[in-house]
């Protein structure tokens, strides 16, 4: 046995080895789909902090008058290529030409950036132009821009770290404004639009605003069609239309359990007049919390007693009729049907205003109806199939 | 009772059958209270009771990936850039109360790392640091000659530091009211960094 695996272990290990040092084509791809996502999270990270930093700078701009700098450099994380620097300084391009008030304009100086050489009387210096603003000043390459501005982005566990500087360009180099910020464990990423900058402090405040604005209870209004399957029998019971009203609550904060109850009617001349309450529970299944921005899903289980009286009520019975019910109905003496229903469906509801769902209804009572029959039979006979539209108020 | 909340994981952080202690490694946590948490998320942290009874306060564990996964980079500059902000915020303290007081001195840093972008990381982060606290710093790095380097670097790092502190005062690269902040590893697999304060020529080590 132990020769068995040394010989396994001699013939796999090289191919083990070889695998190693050479990724497949899949590995790769699954390598570069990993740092794209990680490149997206933290790029959005980035923004943010690049947004609260000339938000900052609207508020306390760091020079008097309108000035003219020069993007002089974006460094990324450690680890993190040209890609995303390029990302980046797009971005802060356009937060700044969108914020005047910042008094930061952005000025073109490719020297600046570009290796510059610089011969003088003790030694020829090779440099970056912004790190030998003489050379550059003398050349007459500056263009009116006496400051460079640099961002530095660094990712410190699970915090991302800006750390930005303007230098002045004069032979001393001195920085005349520096500002760190950094996205801490617990601050959720605020992705504000450029245009209109808020302080992070202000964009929090809109969203617990637009959170606590959703009231925990809500009145829903209801309009329903419930549609029933044919039986054995040659006459079918027709679509009952209802409208139903009621109260909702949630359980919780972020609207993942709601419950309520609701009253409805249902009324078709010479057919039938009918009345519910049903109790309904549903499960928010597209996230966690609500969305803001997009539509919530949810899965709902419902259970109605029902009440019909008319000559639709006759359909729901589970034996023949007899001459003595048509002699009775002829007579006025309405037939008359009572039974309970369970009901499950999605529904799909927007910023809790309006919703529409659909569903599928069992009346376990009424399994041997000969007028009804059968959509679904999953465990139990689904005789009702409906549609659902609600206004939420 | 501890609430879990992985913000980007969306399950436990603790390792269970579908997160294995790699991933739990990679999560940086931090405990809360309920109140804080519920005011930083309040669609998913419900706010906290009225009345609590004795011993049910409730904390919320935030836990967040670390951007870059261990492993990825090099563990001593991995470990160098998690705790940078601290570290540089440290030796800016330090380096500031080893400066003569009272006197209005503009600062150089540099780092000695053997990486060249780890290295710039740190010199930038103590430069704003610096910075930030209000003192006066200059970008412009202080340089040797060609000759003075290969000659300190044949030093062993307790006495090339101090010779090049002496070195940039006697060629004239820096003056009286300058002064001179360099953070370093001294030894290739320690993964602290040090710093030595450098003034009117004369080095001292703090760090």
């Amino acid at each position: 046995m132990r020769s068995l695996l040394a010989f396994a272990a001699f013939v796999m290990l090289p191919a083990a080895a070889a695998a190693q040092a050479a990724p497949t084509d899949q590995q790769r791809a699954q390598l570069e789909s990993l740092r794209a996502e990680v490149a997206a999270q933290i790029q959005l990270q980035a923004y943010d902090l690049v947004d609260e930093l000339v938000y900052g700078w609207t508020q306390q701009p760091p020079f008097g008058l309108d000035t003219p700098v020069v993007l002089a450099g974006v460094s990324v994380p450690v680890g993190f290529g040209s890609g995303m620097q390029a990302l980046i300084e797009s971005h802060f391009a356009s937060v700044v030409i969108s914020n005047p008030r910042s008094r930061v304009i952005l000025s073109h100086c490719p020297q600046c950036t570009a290796l510059v050489i610089h011969s003088g009387a003790k030694a020829t210096i090779v440099a970056r132009g912004v790190d030998q603003p003489e050379a550059l000043a003398a050349a007459g390459a500056l263009a009116g821009s006496r400051h460079a501005l640099f961002l530095d982005f660094e990712a410190e566990g699970a915090s991302l770290v800006l750390r930005a500087r303007i230098t002045g360009l004069e032979p001393s180099l001195p920085i005349v404004h520096a500002k760190t910020l950094s996205t801490s464990t617990a601050s959720p990423a605020l992705l504000r639009t450029g245009d209109r900058l808020k302080s992070s402090a202000e964009a929090h405040q809109e969203y617990v605003d637009a959170i606590n604005g959703l009231s925990s209870f809500v009145a829903p209004m209801r309009i329903a069609v419930r549609s029933y399957a044919q039986g054995d029998e040659p006459l079918s019971v027709p679509p009952f239309i209802w409208v139903q009203a009621g109260f909702e609550g949630a359980f919780t904060q972020a609207r993942s359990w709601t419950g309520g109850i609701s009253v409805g009617y249902s009324y078709a001349p010479e057919l039938h007049n009918a009345f519910l309450i049903q109790g309904r529970i549903a499960r928010l299944v597209s996230g966690t919390a609500t969305s803001l921005t997009r539509p919530d899903l949810y899965i709902f289980f419902a259970a109605s007693a029902i009440d019909v009286r008319g000559v639709d009520a006759a359909m729901f019975r589970e034996d023949v009729p007899t001459p003595e019910d048509i002699i009775a109905a002829a007579e006025g003496d309405d037939p008359h049907q009572a039974f309970g229903a369970f009901q499950i469906g999605l529904e799909t509801r927007v910023k809790n205003r309006i919703a529409v769902g659909v569903f599928l209804e069992t009346m376990p009572t009424k399994n041997d109806a000969p007028s009804l029959g059968s959509y679904v039979t999953f465990g139990a006979e689904f005789q009702t199939a409906g549609a659902e539209v609600t206004f939420c108020f | 009772m501890l609430l879990a909340l992985p913000l980007l994981a969306g399950y436990d952080p603790l390792p269970h059958l579908f997160t294995s202690k790699d991933d739990a490694r990679n999560m940086d946590c931090r405990r809360i209270s309920q109140a804080e948490a519920n005011a930083l998320y309040p669609g998913r942290i419900p706010e906290p009771a009225g009345r609590t009874m004795a011993g049910s306060t409730r904390d919320v564990l935030v836990c967040r990936r670390r951007f870059v996964r261990l492993g990825e980079r090099p563990a001593r500059d991995e470990v160098i850039l998690t705790s940078l902000r601290e570290t540089a915020s440290d030796i800016v303290q330090a380096a500031v109360a080893q400066a003569p007081a009272g006197e209005k001195l503009t600062w150089h840093v540099d780092a000695f790392y053997p990486s060249i972008e780890v290295s710039a990381k740190i010199a930038v982060a103590a430069r704003t640091e610096l910075a930030e606290r209000g003192h006066r710093v200059s970008d412009r790095v202080p340089l040797l000659a060609a000759g003075d380097i290969a000659v300190l670097a044949r030093l062993p790092a307790a006495e090339s530091y101090a010779g090049a502190c002496t070195r940039y005062f006697a060629e004239g690269v820096l003056k009286d009211g300058d002064a001179f902040l360099g953070i370093m590893i001294v030894d290739s697999r320690e993964t602290q960094l040090h710093a030595g304060v450098c003034v009117r020529g004369e080095w001292s080590w703090f760090r």
